[in-house]
């Protein structure tokens, strides 16, 4: 039940012109009408995860270096994701974006890990 | 050469990966096999998934991981999804990165998987190397709909006489093997995927063995048993053993349906045996269970009955105009204590077009195959059965049961009158004749042979006891003397007056040799 409120209220919280206050004193009466206040505290709970699922999966991008940044950020904006960019060495070169569960790969690493996988798999 | 040299450098260092858009997802939850994945946007039932270890790693522990972890959604909820995951689940953890691919489940199917031993995702588990030369099929399709199917009217020869005389199974069929735990339900299947070997290669169907949730020493004999017998040449064995997922033993069925129907479509005859859907059954509860689906009867979810009907009805006989070809399945159901009233039993009994019983009774007085004719039918094959075949068996089932019915009464009553004891001891010269050892599965036109001679009356030169040596002998017989009457049943698949004629005449022959001698009567006193 405390998951059900919980989604509710995160995308009531999600949409122009939502007010906290309001949102909350709303809950409380229905808890209250309902008798169910004692849920109050695990849809905290559960708020928090959903909130903290939510970032997980919230704008990214990263550089492999430097000196590809601007080229990245405008490729990037391009396809609609507008973040600020981490260097990540680890990528190898390239640039890799992310935003909701869209996931955007320009990196060598991708390219070298698909590589050795299609050759170790017809080997 | 430093000119050459300076190109490539600059081609290595103009180098731009290929633009990868896709959709991910984050384990959220793993365990017992089922992992819960926050994002997959977008993600379809049955869409497979890969669950992807490297997206946070370095490059160098990245290529460490050469063997890829796949998931198969099954639950599509609010804010995620829930996949079972195929292979070592030990090897996904909390916050990994699971991306879509964006197709269902799909194995590969070709002409190049005969004669090798996979697991349900096509892998091949023979050490014979990698397989080649396949498309993939995706293991959930729709069957084929009444337009587009044929009557069944071609036989599939079992070799095995108690059935192809009295439970026929044409090619495109359905047929239920049922019995208890070590009655002879596997040796049926088995000898009909070694019968086939007599076959024209150009009819012969492609066979497909599916073990679930079996012993995996079980499924080596079986397939050291079809390569001796040289029947791996048309035989590809799919296995799921009883160490493996229950997502594999769930999707085992489906992987063989899906290689039965890449030959069927191509205008040829395919078997597919699978042992068994009790196993199977189970699996899926299990998974369902942990899916967190709603339980209902003995625990299974409510989707049980279509899980096996939708499996069963891709077994087709195709029209003319989608390529003549079949699938025939031959699914093996375990009962417990002969109790085929049980939830599964009943649903598959409901599913196919027949059923053949075997009994533990009958099983250990030693008579095999055990198949209780009684309560074994066949619903369509006897429209495919050859016109020979039809005129010898014609009613060996009702004078079979009628026999079994006098050999209960018999325990009750010694004094029986020359009419029973004559029909009992037919009943046992024909319980005798239809009796077959493991593994000897016989050709068609010698089946037809040994009931001829049984229905007139060949044997009964012979005691009922020793009908089976007799027929044994016969067999002998007919190999070595009687190779014209032989062909002519096997080229007419009938009994005509020419076919009969050269059968007497060779049986004749054959009692006046073999049989023993009646003692002279006593001599007249003087």
């Amino acid at each position: 039940m405390e998951k059900e409120y919980a989604q509710a209220l995160f995308s009531l919280a999600q949409k122009p012109n939502a007010s906290a206050d309001d949102l909350v004193n709303k809950l409380r009466k229905n808890l209250q009408d309902t008798g169910r206040e004692k849920l109050l505290p695990r849809i905290l709970r559960e708020l928090k995860r959903i909130e903290a699922r939510a970032e997980s999966f919230g704008e990214a991008l990263e550089v492999a270096s430097d000196a590809e940044r601007a080229s990245a950020q405008k490729e990037a904006r391009q396809l609609g994701i507008a973040a600020d960019a981490q260097v990540n060495p680890e990528l190898i070169s390239g640039w890799r974006a992310r935003s909701g569960s869209r996931v955007i790969d320009r990196s060598g690493k991708r390219a070298l890990v698909e590589l050795y996988r299609r050759i170790v798999t017809h080997a | 050469m430093e000119s050459i040299i300076k190109r490539i450098e600059e081609q290595i260092s103009g180098f731009v990966p290929a633009n990868v858009d896709e959709r991910v997802g984050i384990v959220r939850e793993t365990g017992d096999g089922i992992a819960e994945i926050d994002g997959l946007e977008g993600a379809v039932m049955s869409e497979m998934v890969l669950f992807d270890p490297t997206a946070d790693r370095s490059l160098e522990d990245a290529l460490k991981d050469e063997t890829a972890i796949y998931g198969l959604v099954l639950n599509l909820e609010e804010d995620g999804v829930r996949a079972v995951i195929l292979g070592d689940a030990t090897g996904v953890f909390e916050g990994m990165q699971v991306r879509r691919l964006n197709r269902l489940l799909s194995i590969p199917v070709g002409d190049s998987l005969v004669g090798r031993v996979l697991n349900p995702l096509g892998e091949p588990v023979d050490g014979k190397g990698p397989i080649s030369g396949t498309n993939l099929a995706p293991i959930e399709r729709q069957a084929y709909g009444v337009i587009d199917r044929a009557p069944v009217n071609v036989p599939l020869h079992t070799g095995i006489k108690a059935v192809d005389a009295m439970i026929p199974i044409g090619r495109g069929q359905r047929e239920l093997i049922i019995g208890d735990r070590g009655v002879g339900k596997t040796a049926i299947a088995i000898d009909t995927i070694l019968n086939q070997k007599s076959e024209d290669a150009a009819t012969r169907p492609i066979c497909i063995y599916v073990a679930i949730g079996q012993k995996e020493s079980k499924t080596a004999r079986i397939v050291a048993e079809l390569e001796e017998a040289g029947a791996m040449e048309y035989t590809i064995i799919v296995t799921a053993p009883a160490s493996s997922p229950a997502a594999f033993q769930f999707l085992a069925p489906f992987a063989g349906a899906a290689i039965g129907e890449y030959f069927m479509d191509a205008g040829r005859d395919a078997l597919v045996v699978y042992d068994d859907l009790s196993k199977q059954a189970v699996a899926y509860r299990q998974m369902s269970l942990l899916l967190r689906r709603p339980p209902g009867r003995e625990a299974y979810p409510g989707d049980i009955f279509y899980l096996h009907s939708r499996l069963l009805e891709r077994a087709a006989k195709l029209s003319k105009e989608k390529g003549g070809g079949s699938l025939t399945a031959l699914p093996i159901i375990e009962t417990q204590e002969g109790d085929v009233s049980a939830y599964i039993p009943t649903n598959v009994i409901s599913i196919t077009d027949g059923q053949i019983y075997l009994q533990a009774d009958l099983f250990n007085k030693g008579l095999r195959p055990s198949i209780d004719v009684g309560i074994s039918v066949s619903r369509v094959g006897s429209s495919a059965q050859t016109k020979a075949m039809k005129k010898v068996s014609g009613k060996i089932k009702l004078s079979l049961a009628q026999f079994r019915e006098l050999e209960a009464f018999m325990q009750f009553s010694s004094d029986l009158d020359e009419e029973t004891k004559k029909q009992i001891d037919s009943g046992r010269r024909m319980t005798e004749v239809l009796t077959q050892p493991q593994g000897k599965p016989l050709a068609f036109e010698m089946e037809t042979a040994i009931i001829f001679a049984a229905i007139n009356g060949y044997f009964d030169a012979f005691p009922p006891e020793e009908t089976r040596a007799a027929q044994q002998k016969l067999q002998e017989y007919l190999e070595r003397e009687g190779q014209d009457a032989l062909k002519l049943v096997r080229d007419k698949k009938d009994i005509d007056e020419e076919t009969e004629k050269a059968l007497r005449a060779v049986l004749d022959q054959f009692v006046a040799r073999v049989a023993p001698k009646k003692a002279a009567p006593p001599a007249e006193a003087a």
